[in-house]
């Protein structure tokens, strides 16, 4: 018998639509996946473990802080393939909506920035560690998710 | 006597909605203090939202939360109606709650099974039940679809649902799918009862008198009517801001509140304590046993109160479906495009409200009030009281204890960071 994958899910700064919906898809998916996968990672689901040699990693929402921009570099360092979930992972919006503001509401929102050490500006995944591949949509397609998905556990 | 010196802190709660921490300091055996901080990164909605059109805003919103988007969604359509005089359709109400019901059926059965159920087995995760008892999971993904298959009908999609809108909906339902959909409630009709029973067997007790809060709706469908307490006031829905007060929370990205200067708590507990006589006649039927509970002061009795709302959700979501065609209709356009409003639903953790302030058709600035963010302070409330009965079986068990009273709050870390420093005139 071929060993299971390791798979983990990493939510970063954004609603966790994808997550949620991705447990939607679990409704039909679950039960045959868990013959092909261990869900190592997935904090919606269970508690945490240690980073460390995972084979899938699927990565939601906007690296916004600079712990964050730490954390995604250790988890891409403890991974074979990582997989940007949804628009904000791949194009940084809607979550990395305050790249958009103008200079005055830049100004605004600068105290809770610096106060919280987060990032002068979000970064897409791809931005911040080399991606592997993506599953787009707000939140994530079920069909396309599947698709990439299943192309990483055989 | 137990006089001891702990400093108890988690890192990165799991099973809930989002990112939180915990401190408990307690010292010479006392709760000195408990510290639950929301750690979500802010994505700065209140900024966000400025200069947006009216008709765009709602599913700008919907992004503030993937697990109750419905709920910010309806809510945030609620006030730009109430602001620009737009009277939604007797169609479109009806579809609202049906919107609601689908998003009441998944959300409270995540909680339940997939959040609630380990701690009650003693397992990690809810995977960890795949093999024991497996029957369980199936019901649990059966009742998760049927939410799901309910929302895909009425509102195109579980989360952020496209077809809900400002005025209407942009899409009927298709009448060939009706049957089905009320064939797939029916049939998971057994396996809530069994949860139900679940959570109705379960032994967990955590009692204290607190101040119980909901938006009381004629026919429990969330959506509409006068907020009432359990020390039996009655407020209008655009009145309830001035019972508020925030409290900060140090170092968390998100205060609490207090109504009338006291704690007080939101959610289903609140809704089946003020209003469980309103429930669907099949639901008090078939779940008559379990109502005696209530009133309740138990906070784990959240648990069973959410349990019961998925029933009532099934019966009076057939119900609505069997009686009722739809029927293409046009989407309402409003009266004025300037003023202020307000909207208030029941979200499946409490009471949302949205106040807007709308110039020429575009937004001036939105205000909310979280369900997560106006239970904090009853939950710490509920931590500092469990604390001495557990101190004697030490800092594991307490932080156990711990983690289950803010489980059975089912809080969402995401909602609670955001709309939390708009300063006031």
């Amino acid at each position: 018998m071929t060993q299971k994958k390791k798979v983990a899910i990493f939510s970063f700064t954004c609603d966790e639509g994808c997550s949620i919906y991705l447990i939607e898809i679990f409704n039909y998916k679950l039960m045959e996946w868990l013959n092909k996968i261990e869900l190592k990672y997935f904090l919606s689901m269970k508690d945490k473990v240690e980073i460390k040699d995972f084979d899938v990693v699927l990565v939601e929402g906007v690296i916004s802080s600079e712990k964050e921009l730490e954390d995604i570099k250790k988890i891409r360092d403890n991974t074979k393939v990582l997989i940007a979930m949804g628009t904000c992972a791949i194009t940084g919006q809607p979550s990395g909506q305050r790249n958009n503001f103008t200079n005055e509401q830049k100004e605004r929102i600068k105290g809770e920035i610096e106060k919280y050490k987060m990032l002068p500006k979000c970064l897409t995944l791809g931005e911040a560690v080399k991606v592997d591949d993506e599953i787009p949509g707000c939140p994530i397609d079920d069909k396309k998710f599947i698709e990439v998905f299943e192309k990483y556990l055989n | 006597m137990h006089t001891c010196d702990l400093d108890i802190s988690i890192n990165k709660l799991s099973k809930i909605e989002g990112h939180a921490d915990l401190d408990i300091t307690i010292r010479d055996g006392k709760v000195e203090n408990v510290d639950l901080r929301v750690m979500e990164n802010q994505r700065f909605f209140g900024e966000a939202v400025k200069g947006k059109s009216y008709n765009s805003v709602p599913q700008l919103v919907s992004r503030i939360c993937g697990t109750c988007s419905i709920a910010h969604l309806t809510g945030c359509i609620e006030a730009v109606e109430k602001t620009l005089g737009i009277r939604p359709s007797a169609q479109t109400m009806l579809m609202r709650k049906l919107t609601m019901y689908s998003l009441m059926i998944r959300d409270h059965a995540l909680h339940l099974y997939f959040f609630v159920l380990p701690d009650l087995y003693g397992v990690d995760s809810a995977l960890d039940l795949a093999d024991d008892k497996k029957e369980l999971i199936h019901e649990a993904l059966h009742v998760k679809e049927s939410g799901n298959n309910l929302s895909n009908f009425i509102a195109g999609r579980a989360v952020h649902a496209p077809f809900e809108a400002v005025g209407g909906f942009s899409h009927i339902p298709d009448p060939a799918m009706k049957g089905g959909v009320i064939e797939e409630l029916r049939s998971i009709r057994p396996f809530v009862l069994n949860l139900i029973k679940i959570f109705y067997d379960c032994p967990w007790k955590l009692e204290r008198k607190t101040n119980f809060v909901a938006l009381a709706t004629d026919d429990f469908s969330f959506l509409e009517g006068v907020i009432k307490t359990s020390d039996a006031d009655l407020i209008e829905e655009k009145d309830f801001w001035n019972h508020l007060h925030s409290v900060v929370v140090p170092y968390s990205q998100a205060s609490g509140f207090e109504f009338e200067g006291r704690e007080y708590m939101v959610g289903a507990l609140a809704r089946l304590n003020l209003n469980r006589e309103k429930l669907h006649p099949d639901t008090k039927r078939d779940a008559a046993e379990y109502l005696k509970v209530f009133p309740s002061q138990n906070i784990y009795h959240n648990n069973l109160a959410q349990a019961i709302e998925i029933l009532h959700s099934i019966d009076h979501a057939i119900e609505l479906l069997e009686n009722n065609d739809f029927v293409k209709e046009e989407i309402i356009k409003p009266e004025r495009l300037s003023g202020e409003g307000v909207g208030v639903i029941e979200a499946p953790r409490g009471t949302l409200y949205y106040w807007l302030d709308i110039k020429d058709g575009k937004i001036n600035y939105v205000n909310l009030v979280i369900p997560t963010a106006q239970n904090l302070i009853n939950m710490r409330e509920d931590i500092r009281q469990m604390v001495p009965e557990f101190i004697g079986q030490g800092e594991d068990a307490i932080r156990k204890e711990a983690e289950k009273i803010i489980r059975a709050y089912d809080p969402c870390m995401s909602c609670a960071s955001h709309f939390l420093r708009i300063n006031w005139i």
